[in-house]
């Protein structure tokens, strides 16, 4: 067959296909199986142009459309609250268990740590001077002072909703940031989230230490369960990704990092959802000085509880849990 | 350059979003921050995973982002790409994108070597023409696939190519070109083989 033969007998469909693609650029509606069926005869309509050598306009016609269809036919569709909900209860869950290892490790870098720096701000004054210099410990001290109408603030003038763009603004952007970081052989993550654990422990033991702890407590007991979980799964996100080409086992060290990033994102995802939440309690529920301490204390047990629970239990039936 | 326009359209919507509701106070002012962590963040990801598969700066420059298998970008390596952002900006300036770059064939960044993801041009070059019209001449013997294939794409350069040039190699292709019959009009070597490239494509009168 003749390159002019080829382009008669075929020109019209493919000129029908360019004008639904066309159709589909502006947005409009298009017949999704009329789609299908002029896009395979256009790719079997390439392979054989190619094959046959035939001229370069035409095969670059036909490559330039069927390049376009695949764009639009593969792209990703189900943005919706189901598959929302699906990825929260099944997804997310299960991801953040089979990285086990990391989250593990990352909890260990922040929680040891954590627990160290408190003892010994709690122990004694020297200790938390080492780390913060005396204006920023009063300035944690004035946050939690007694008689304030919002705990944990700079000044009681800063509204909630301020605070809410404040703590997502910053807490998601550094959980962020943690990930990134992580490439770097994982060190970033590993600095962040031990970074944190010190200065969380230190500022905890120095308020227990002085007296405050009774406004301290109360104030970080509830959003601390969504925040401290996010940022231990930002880290292991990040440390997935650095230790994942460091220690690439049978892949090469590119194929292992492709691996890894898609193995770590669900964890991101998990991180952005729980800090989310954590920024919601941080700013409106947390401050409230008006709520009783037992309540807080109450609710703080219940979402302690409930975030293990989701993120160790949900999900288990695997694909038929939906 | 589509960096820079990116960069030019966040800070426009920063702006935008400070002045249109800084003045609500702090409900406004907490608005802002939400803003600016969007734009910062899900800005690109939002942008990548609609249907032009661009930030507004690549598009404007005919550019997009595809996986590496040239299927459109999937919402992991959207994320991935985009979150990396962060470890290509360290040092300082992009030091180690920039770096990234200059050692990887597909001049990508940290982030797309991460998430298998690749910038491309989204139009594809033409280069070749159908071939200009002549009247159709049989070669002097049947010629190989290969030889028709270089014909074709030499006609298809017609309007591309200078005419020196052009003629050039035409020369090049003078075996293929059967000896002048008495009964055929004059014509030069490169009008006798534009001949021949449309016979080849099927013309025969």
């Amino acid at each position: 067959m003749t390159p002019m033969r080829f382009e008669a007998e075929y020109g019209p469909v493919w000129d029908a296909f360019a004008e639904q693609l066309q159709q589909a650029r502006q947005g409009k509606a298009v017949d999704g199986a009329l789609l299908a069926v002029r896009y395979r005869r256009v790719c079997e309509n390439l392979a054989l142009a190619q094959s046959r050598a035939y001229p370069i306009h035409l095969v670059a016609r036909l490559e330039a459309m069927a390049q376009e269809a695949h764009q639009l036919i593969y792209r990703r569709q189900d943005y919706g609250l189901g598959r929302l909900g699906r990825l929260l209860r099944v997804e997310l869950p299960g991801a953040v268990r089979a990285q086990g290892r990391y989250v593990l490790l990352a909890l260990l870098l922040f929680a040891l740590p954590l627990a160290a720096s408190f003892l010994l701000a709690w122990h004694g004054p020297d200790f938390a001077l080492h780390l913060l210099d005396a204006s920023q410990l009063r300035r944690y001290e004035s946050m939690y002072a007694d008689g304030k109408q919002a705990l944990g603030r700079m000044r009681d003038a800063d509204g909630d909703w301020y605070m809410f763009g404040f703590y997502i603004f910053n807490n998601i952007g550094i959980g962020f940031r943690c990930f990134g970081a992580g490439i770097l052989a994982g060190v970033g993550s590993a600095f962040v989230v031990v970074y944190n654990g010190l200065l969380i422990g230190v500022v905890a033991g120095h308020l227990t230490r002085v007296g405050l702890g009774h406004n301290f407590w109360p104030f970080v007991a509830t959003h601390s369960a969504f925040e401290l979980t996010g940022v231990v799964l930002s880290g292991a996100a990040g440390l997935r990704v650095g230790l994942g080409w460091l220690a690439p086992g049978r892949m090469t060290r590119l194929e292992a990092l492709r691996t890894a990033a898609l193995a770590a994102v669900p964890l991101v995802y998990a991180a952005f959802f729980l800090l989310l939440v954590a920024a919601a309690f941080e700013a409106f529920w947390s401050p409230a000085a008006w709520i009783a301490a037992e309540v807080k204390y109450g609710v703080a047990a219940l979402c302690w509880v409930l975030v293990p629970t989701w993120l160790l239990l949900l999900g288990r039936g695997g694909a038929h849990a939906s | 350059m589509a960096f820079l326009l990116d960069l030019l359209i966040r800070l426009g919507i920063d702006l935008g979003l400070a002045l249109g509701l800084g003045a609500w106070g702090g409900l406004g002012s907490g608005l802002v921050l939400i803003g600016i962590f969007s734009v910062e963040w899900l800005y690109p990801i939002v942008f990548e995973l609609r249907r032009g598969g661009a930030t507004p700066g690549k598009r404007a420059l005919g550019l997009r982002v595809v996986m590496d298998t040239g299927l459109p970008v999937t919402p992991a390596a959207s994320f991935t790409r985009n979150l990396l952002r962060v470890a290509d900006f360290l040092p300082l300036a992009y030091a180690f994108g920039i770096v990234a770059m200059l050692l990887n064939r597909e001049c990508k960044r940290l982030g797309d070597l991460a998430a298998g993801t690749l910038v491309v041009h989204a139009a594809p070059v033409v280069l070749h023409d159908a071939p200009p019209p002549a009247a159709p001449l049989a070669p002097a013997r049947a010629l190989s696939a290969r030889e028709q294939a270089a014909i074709l794409s030499w006609a298809g350069r017609a309007k591309r190519l200078t005419p020196a040039r052009f003629d050039e190699l035409a020369r090049l292709a003078a075996a293929a070109l059967p000896p002048v019959q008495a009964d055929e009009p004059r014509r030069d070597a490169a009008q006798r083989l534009l001949g021949v490239a449309q016979w080849l494509m099927g013309k025969r009168a």
